[in-house]
């Protein structure tokens, strides 16, 4: 037969697929890690981020039409990522970019693809130092700090209340690796001491051992640097019903609810994680209370970085009017004090202020997003106990 | 560290991993043995098992009452596979049936993603603190778990030693062209081994998410542990195969001792590589293919 | 969507085939000619990658390299060290056989990518490394598209001109005498594990290059470039698929492939959202299936290797 009339069937169906009509609309690709290493926790954040895109076109459209969104899959590597990248820039015609998730996929996305092309990038959870180094001509934002924040702020709030000696166990990838590095060197710059420092990858079936090496040192407070949809929630599991350590500590990759289901909120009592907030908890629940609505669990992994990397994206493209090659500056303009205050959710009243050319400030989610000259935001943050089925904030970390 | 402690938090755990690894290697042998090629879906047939199994305890089973049943469907399961994908390939060269089952474990894994979803999944919610039996801390589960190897592993051996059928598997593993010429109907052979090689993997698999949680990768994982495990054991022999597997989960568990913890995956490579270069008819003298 | 869109697009396609051509070209060697099941070849990638970029980069602390030379010479390392490793791993590994070669390549190249994740002073961990020089980099963005796709068919094209010589020669005869009948080509005097030996080195120096000529593309690498599905089976269905022992089937397998990789997601992402993620699933089960028909109706591949007297009669 039939490999030759098969491919043409194959791109005679996609040819009819692209025939559909192009409306005056605006379009964004949100790349997500849909496959791969971190699939679990991308509904979360692609279903967050169509909340964003949902409320806009509720609210009013966006500069002139709709906001159409079009989902690409990165699989966490580069290979996948810019593909994806390349298909929703050239293919869909998407003048923005939400995502790619993992830092590999945006480093690769943002030097073959979107940069040489143009379009504004923000990243939700690319965490890695090295994509502040990517030279973009100020087209690669991200609304997730880089590890290097989220690891210090933890050891100085760690070592204010009283601990002085923990035990890292820290996954085996940019995300982990990059958290315990920063952690490890304020804690002990902040005269702390680290009694065990251990990397795993993830998927084991046992860290028993792991967990008997790390518990040598004597120390009571173990520092998970894990996602708690994998590895971290066995880990915490083994730790707890083994009478590993008093007391966990974890970052926002461990703030999960999911977790709170599988292990019991009652055996989590000294269970801390920290996350990236906003200055007034008040945008944190305007996100809450839109995204449990539509079925989503608001303390997903991420999901308030991708709200807010997509809010803001559409913010940035309603300020220029659609215009691709204003964006980068637009973003900066809706993003950074002073303005009026615009919180999630609030679309008609932004794209009234755009309308009447007032400044506006986005406070996000997960934190105000004031962007530095790299594009990198400095994170604030906050600290969380379990209480009930969810979390709730403990203190601010400074 | 105190003897009991290297105990409970070493030895225990690599127990309870080596006999999840011993019933999948079992699983592996068997295939090599009887059917002469590498299986490379076992794991992922391991991971639809154990999801069987909780779609079963869905249903408000307890696990272990689902767990023969979800060996009864991965059985037919496995049966299935190899009618519709293998059996055409039985006259050519292994290697392509080889391939074929590395397609085929891409394939049972995107289903399980599709049906389940790629979030790790808990048999049962909560955690489970141990029993201390004299200083020797086992849950429950864990005994389980020992125990059903223990069981499964006698009863194949009887199984291969003592009746019909198990002399007409070891005849097609020693010599399938006289084992034929006996009167060995090789395709019956051949659907009886599936069935036992499904059964099996779903247990494992099970054994695996019961100890831990469940998730769409948990068999891929333990893929190459368990070639590891059948391999050094001498390809062909059940009892290899427990071995092997105790070994592997030990020595996996014990790593840590040695080696920086990121290299803990590396041990079951390791112990691969080195028996197929030092004794590749492995520990109890298999095959060598 | 407009005609540059699908320009670019296109372009883009150009050049991810033209890498996994290589690479398809590359396992050809080492499974079509040599009837070694190399079930590693993300290994071999993954250290031409890391060697080119270790030694084109700019500096970074807590890492060596940074030698900032030349791209040429980062290619020319690339698959100088690949085939280096491929050596001591030849030696080891080919003496066995098909089933327990693909397990054990397999194997090496999980120990591979271990090392490469955790031993930060040499690969820069999972951070990867980046700041890797681009050729055409600067030009915009069609044009560098465009004149990377040219230098990366111009690559494949000499590739493929030696792999064909090589096939035709005296050495190709060779080895396909050893890979269908080992025992009769070792009664005749030859040196079968030493040829190969040969063969396993050059299949491999292949694989190193395009990971290379990876890496420069995007200008950076991190240890999920590696993973088995998208640098190793991808190319086995590749290959498969094209036809084995055929060099223009290897190239042909991968542009089909990955067509349809690559187009499928299109088409999965105009279904309704709830049902998009569950498609990107469905993907992997096509690709599977599409193997398991290749395996029945066309195992040889769409083309088949050429008998002797095709290869006798053209010049």
């Amino acid at each position: 037969m039939t490999q030759p009339k098969r491919l043409a069937a194959a791109l005679a169906l996609a040819g009819a697929a692209f025939a559909a009509p192009v409306h005056a609309d605006v379009t964004i690709g949100l790349l997500g890690g849909l496959t791969g290493p971190i699939a679990g926790m991308a509904p979360a954040m692609v279903d967050s981020m169509k909340l964003a895109v949902g409320q806009v076109n509720e609210q009013g459209g966006i500069a002139g039409g709709k906001l159409n969104a079009v989902v690409g899959d990165s699989a966490c590597n580069p290979q996948n990522a810019t593909d994806a990248a390349t298909k929703a820039v050239n293919v869909s015609g998407a003048i923005g970019i939400v995502g790619p998730a993992c830092s590999g996929a945006v480093l690769a996305a943002s030097n073959s693809v979107t940069v040489p092309a143009g379009v504004l990038t923000i990243t939700s959870s690319g965490t890695s130092p090295q994509i502040s180094k990517i030279d973009d001509k100020d087209l690669v934002f991200r609304t997730v700090p880089s590890d290097d924040y989220q690891g210090r702020a933890l050891a100085r709030t760690l070592k204010a209340q009283g601990v002085d000696k923990v035990a890292i166990a820290y996954v085996n990838n940019d995300y982990g690796k990059g958290l315990a590095e920063s952690f490890k060197d304020e804690f002990e710059a902040h005269g702390g001491a680290i009694a065990g420092y251990a990397g795993q990858e993830d998927s084991k079936a046992s860290y028993r051992s792991d967990l008997a090496e790390l518990a040598k040192g004597g120390a009571k407070t173990l520092v998970l640097f894990h996602y708690g949809n994998s590895a971290g929630l066995t880990i915490l599991r083994q730790a707890i019903e083994n009478g590993f350590f008093e007391n966990f500590v974890g970052a926002d990759g461990m703030r999960d609810e999911a977790m709170i289901k599988t292990l019991g909120a009652d055996n989590l009592s000294t269970f801390r994680v920290s996350a990236p907030m906003g200055e007034s908890g008040a945008a944190f629940d305007a996100f809450s209370a839109g995204f449990r609505a539509a079925g989503g669990d608001p303390n997903a992994t991420f999901a308030a970085t991708s709200y807010d990397a997509a809010f803001l994206m559409a913010l940035a493209i309603e300020h220029a009017g659609g215009d691709k090659s204003k964006l980068s500056a637009s973003l900066r303009a809706v993003s950074s004090a002073p303005g009026e205050p615009i919180l999630p959710g609030e679309w008609a009243k932004a794209k009234q202020l755009i309308a009447e050319g007032k400044d506006i400030d986005y406070k996000g989610a997960a934190g105000d997003h004031e962007f530095n000259e790299a594009g990198d935001v400095p994170g604030q943050y906050e600290l969380f106990k379990v209480s009930g089925e969810t979390y709730e904030s403990v203190t601010e970390m400074k | 560290m105190s003897a009991i402690d290297f105990i409970n938090f070493y030895v225990v755990p690599g127990l309870v991993l080596g006999s999840i690894y011993a019933v999948g290697a079992i699983g592996i042998t068997m295939v090599f043995g009887i059917l002469r090629f590498a299986h490379f879906a076992h794991g992922d047939m391991a991971t639809l098992g154990a999801f069987i199994a909780l779609a079963f305890v869905g249903t408000g089973l307890d696990p272990w009452t689902a767990l023969p049943l979800a060996m009864l469907v991965t059985a037919v399961v496995a049966v299935g596979i190899d009618k519709t994908f293998y059996d055409y390939l039985v006259k050519r060269p292994k290697i392509l049936t080889v391939m074929a089952s590395l397609g085929i474990a891409l394939m049972i894994r995107s289903v399980v993603q599709v049906v389940w979803g790629v979030d790790p999944q808990p048999y049962v919610r909560g955690i489970v603190r141990p029993d201390s039996f004299g200083g020797i801390l086992l849950r429950p589960r864990e005994l389980y778990t020992l125990a059903t190897v223990v069981v499964l592993v006698v009863g194949l051996v009887a199984f291969l030693h003592y009746t019909r059928w198990g002399k007409a598997m070891r005849a097609m593993s020693d010599n399938p062209d006289l084992a034929r010429l006996s009167g060995v109907d090789n395709r019956q052979v051949t659907m009886l081994t599936w069935a036992i090689v499904g059964a099996l993997t779903a247990a494992s698999g099970f054994m695996l998410g019961i100890n831990t949680e469940l998730n769409s990768m948990m068999g891929w994982h333990m893929l190459l542990p368990m070639f590891a495990a059948a391999i050094l054991g001498g390809v062909g022999r059940v009892e290899g195969a427990v071995l092997g597997g105790l070994i592997v989960g030990l020595a996996e568990e014990m790593s840590v001792l040695i080696v920086p913890s990121q290299y803990k995956m590396a041990t079951a490579f390791v112990i691969l590589l080195l028996i197929l270069l030092l004794r590749p008819s492995g520990l109890l003298k298999g095959k060598v293919l | 969507m407009e005609l540059t869109g699908l320009l670019n697009y296109a372009l883009f396609m150009g050049i991810l085939i033209g890498i996994y051509a290589l690479l398809s070209l590359a396992l050809n060697i080492h499974w079509g000619f040599t009837g070694l099941f190399n079930a590693g070849v993300a290994g071999f990638f993954a250290v031409g990658a890391y060697v080119s970029a270790i030694l084109t980069s700019t500096p970074a602390g807590g890492r060596i390299g940074g030698f900032e030379l030349p791209v040429v010479l980062g290619w020319l390392g690339a698959m100088v060290v690949a085939g280096a490793i491929a050596w001591p791993i030849g030696r080891i590994c080919l003496r066995l056989r098909s089933d327990y070669l693909a397990i054990a390549t397999l194997g090496v190249a999980e120990i591979i990518r271990l090392v490469i994740k955790s031993e930060d002073w040499l690969t820069g961990g999972s951070r990867g490394i980046t700041g890797i020089p681009r050729p055409f980099g600067d030009l915009d963005y069609m044009a560098s598209q465009a004149a990377y796709l040219a230098l990366v068919l111009a690559v494949l094209l000499a590739v493929y001109l030696a792999v064909e010589r090589q096939l035709r020669a005296p050495w190709g005869r060779m080895m396909r005498a050893i890979r269908d009948n080992e025992a009769a080509a070792a009664a005749m005097g030859k040196d079968v594990s030493a040829r190969r030996l040969e063969a396993f080195i050059f299949g491999s120096a292949i694989m190193g290059l395009a990971g290379a000529l990876f890496v420069h593309f995007n200008r950076s690498i991190t240890p999920e470039a590696i993973d088995p599905m998208i640098a190793t089976f991808l190319i086995w269905i590749m290959l498969i698929l094209g036809g084995s022992g055929n060099n223009r089937g290897a190239i042909l397998g991968a542009l089909v492939i990955w067509l349809i990789w690559s187009m499928s997601e299109m088409l999965t992402d105009r279904l309704p959202a709830e049902v998009a993620t569950q498609a990107s699933y469905i993907r992997v089960f096509v690709i599977g299936l599409m193997l398991q028909l290749v395996l029945r109706f066309r195992p040889e591949g769409i083309l088949p290797e050429e008998s002797a007297r095709q290869r006798h009669s053209t010049p």
